[in-house]
């Protein structure tokens, strides 16, 4: 939905503020930002958030290269503006114009080391040469393929030189190359050429876990606007208009959100009129709109396109002012619902306001209300939620339901640069952790309750497998995060395979289930001091001692390899006071530099009495 | 407010927003050169110019628009011929 101007006016005035004042602009005004559509107002607030310093340490710092075959123009403010609306801070460097392949080659991508995400920006004068002659498309059609065949080898050699993840994208054809040829036949020939060079680039994902790319082909396909102005082409070698370098700079925010930890695990949906067509209160079970035509049909697409988001990890839960029992009576008789009960890891179905039972839900869940989605039809409800609660992304759809699955899908809330087995699990987990807090109600004491759940820690070194699970939790993982470092795929590897660090993933079981790999720690390896980097443990385990099994396997491992002492430090961030204090109580003194130390010779068994530590050396 | 009051105006407005100048300040001194007027900010301008005021402009004659007026001057004369909504 485009915003008007005034809407457009009183978002930049709130930036300049936030600008001004040194803070972060507040959740309502990012999510306002990262739904902003007019490119011009996102290229001002590109503009104005260059000079955001903000005090507060609210947003992810992330660090941005730009390269381009072409003049980058604004896509640089419009880059900015993304990402600041995801809730990141970005800095970004833009690379010599003309120095695309050089800059590739001598990986050389901005000042100050590696940054975070490297943008490869294409445009079509790089596969296709000025003096083509449609008398010989089959010489055209080679060097498109010569090109895409470069570009491939510049992209996988440069990704094993950075820790960097490269984006690139598809090209789409120029009208002015197609229509140059006159006959049909050979213009089917050179578009067939040119999707076989984008299916090249498409190709690139899969050939290296660095490279990330963008089908912008497809994207424009959708798009209300032409991809490009010839005067801004033939004038200042801009070959994309400013909605098409706004739909990039969308698409790169998507890629770098999920290893900040800004994507989102949680969708919260609302029923009647959202999930089924009809108010169920007034028309009952087996009245509400679901399945068969229009518009039933775009009920029954949404209730699928959440099963397929459920499939990949988003937790779904409920938020419904109903009456729980005709709920109840909907979701399992209904013979159209996709959705039954189960495929809910929390439901709040009652009379209660939504933000209190988001809240809620998100308590019993171990996450925060910052990793939620709402969709609902209501704009009350939506407004109600937003005030209460800014910091939850709220997709509002009121009206006609057949934009209800573009609504909810077309901010890319959820997008993750790979699925693990853990998200696969998600639901399940989180499911079973509703279960775990009922039944921990009927206990006296905490340690009564930790014993009845059988716990069982298993520690190993990370492999190939394990990597991106532990770079995931580095990523999300905000409360119990001693240092706050936020160690990536690459580096995480490196440091796998070197002999001067260890990196460990840690795994439970209990007798609710498999939470599959919830903890991680990163060790430099420096006889006869080990020091932790980093130790993190997902939220959904916390208060059950899991910390002190990571530090017994740590201190076990250390001891075993001729170490005598163990450090560690707690570096506070705005976010981390679960791990205050958690040295301490391991055992850790305080030694030099503010590192903590733990004397191995002196060590002895600090495994909580409910914990079973399954121990693989290294 | 006439029409020719209000493009001139919104003209303003859009200049002052892409040179990140004050208003006051392009009134004063409205040559477009005195201010960084480069090849990507006059385009972000023309860009926005066109959006807002429903015109379109020829590339040659905005580049030999000297100053805030002549930019107005040529956006009015843009209207005359095709007119369409604008969002002044």
């Amino acid at each position: 939905m485009k915003r008007d101007v005034n809407d457009a006016a009183v978002l930049l005035a709130t930036l300049r503020a936030a600008v001004d004042s040194h803070h972060s602009p507040d959740p309502a005004t990012r999510q306002a930002l990262a739904e902003l559509d007019d490119p011009a107002a996102l290229r001002t607030a590109g503009r104005i958030l260059a000079d955001l310093r903000p005090e507060d340490g609210e947003l992810r710092p992330v660090r941005m290269a730009v390269l381009a075959t072409f003049t980058v123009g604004p896509f640089v403010h419009l880059l900015r503006a993304a990402l600041v609306g995801a809730g990141a801070l970005p800095s970004i460097d833009v690379g010599c114009y003309g120095a695309f392949e050089v800059s590739l080659a001598t990986h050389e991508y901005a000042a100050g080391g590696d940054p975070d995400v490297v943008v490869c920006l294409l445009a079509d004068s790089y596969f296709a040469s000025a003096d083509w002659r449609p008398t010989d498309i089959p010489a055209l059609l080679a060097h498109l393929d010569a090109q895409a065949t470069r570009l491939r080898d510049l992209i996988l050699s440069s990704a094993e030189c950075t820790t960097a993840t490269l984006v690139v994208h598809t090209v789409p054809l120029p009208a002015e190359l197609r229509d140059s040829v006159v006959a049909w036949r050979d213009r089917a020939a050179v578009a067939a050429g040119w999707h076989r060079m984008n299916a090249a680039i498409l190709e690139l994902a899969a050939a290296h876990p660095q490279v990330a790319v963008v089908d912008l082909v497809s994207l424009l396909a959708d798009a209300p606007a032409a991809a490009r102005d010839d005067r801004l082409h033939r004038y200042a070698d801009l070959p994309y208009t400013d909605q098409t370098l706004a739909l990039l700079a969308q698409q790169v925010r998507r890629v770098a959100q999920a290893p900040l930890g800004l994507s989102r695990r949680v969708l919260a949906l609302d029923l009647d009129n959202t999930l089924w067509g009809g108010v169920v209160g007034e028309v009952g079970a087996e009245g509400v709109q679901l399945g068969g035509l229009y518009p039933g049909n775009c009920y029954t697409h949404l209730q699928r396109t959440a099963a397929r988001l459920r499939d990949q990890g988003i937790v779904l839960v409920l938020a419904s002012k109903n009456d729980a029992d005709l709920v109840d009576r909907a979701l399992a008789g209904n013979p159209e619902m996709v959705l039954r009960a189960e495929a809910f890891s929390a439901r709040a179905v009652n009379w209660s306001p939504k933000a209190g039972n988001l809240r809620q839900m998100a308590a019993t869940l171990g996450l925060s209300t910052g990793s939620f989605v709402f969709l609902d039809d209501s704009p009350f409800e939506c407004g109600h939620v937003r005030a209460e609660l800014p910091e939850v992304a709220v997709v509002c759809a009121p009206g006609d339901p057949a934009h209800l699955t573009r609504s909810l899908l077309r901010h890319g809330w959820f997008d993750t640069l790979d699925l693990t087995d853990a998200d696969r699990h998600r639901p399940e987990l989180y499911r079973a952790r509703s279960l775990r807090v009922e039944h921990s109600a009927g206990y006296a004491s905490t340690p009564d309750f930790l014993h009845t759940l059988a716990i069982e820690v298993s520690a190993a070194p990370v492999t190939g497998y394990t990597v991106p699970r532990v770079a995931q939790l580095a990523a999300r993982t905000n409360q119990f995060n001693l240092t706050g470092v936020r160690f990536d795929t690459p580096t995480t590897a490196t440091m796998a395979d070197s002999a001067h660090h260890m990196v460990a993933a840690f795994s439970v079981v209990d007798r609710f289930g498999d939470e599959g790999i919830v903890g991680a720690v990163w060790v430099d390896v420096a006889p006869p001091v080990w020091r932790i980097r980093n130790a993190v443990l997902s939220c959904r385990v916390l208060g059950r001692g899991i910390e002190f099994a990571i530090v017994e396997w740590v201190a076990r491992q250390a001891r075993v390899a001729g170490a005598s002492r163990l450090a560690a430090r707690f570096v506070p961030t705005d976010r981390n006071g679960a791990a205050d204090g958690f040295l301490d109580k391991a055992g850790f003194a305080v030694g030099a530099d503010g590192w903590a130390e733990l004397d191995l010779a002196d060590y002895s068994d600090n495994l909580p009495t409910w914990i079973k530590l399954r121990e693989e050396q290294q | 407010m006439t029409d020719s009051a209000a493009v001139r105006a919104t003209v303003l407005e859009i200049l002052s927003d892409v040179l990140a100048e004050p208003v006051d300040a392009l009134r004063e001194a409205p040559v477009l050169g005195a201010h960084h007027w480069d090849s990507i900010t006059s385009l972000e301008a023309l860009v926005q110019l066109e959006d807002r005021l429903g015109v379109t402009l020829d590339l040659r004659t905005y580049h030999d628009a000297r100053d805030v007026d002549d930019l107005a001057d040529l956006v009015l004369a843009a209207r005359r011929t095709n007119p369409a909504p604008a969002r002044l």
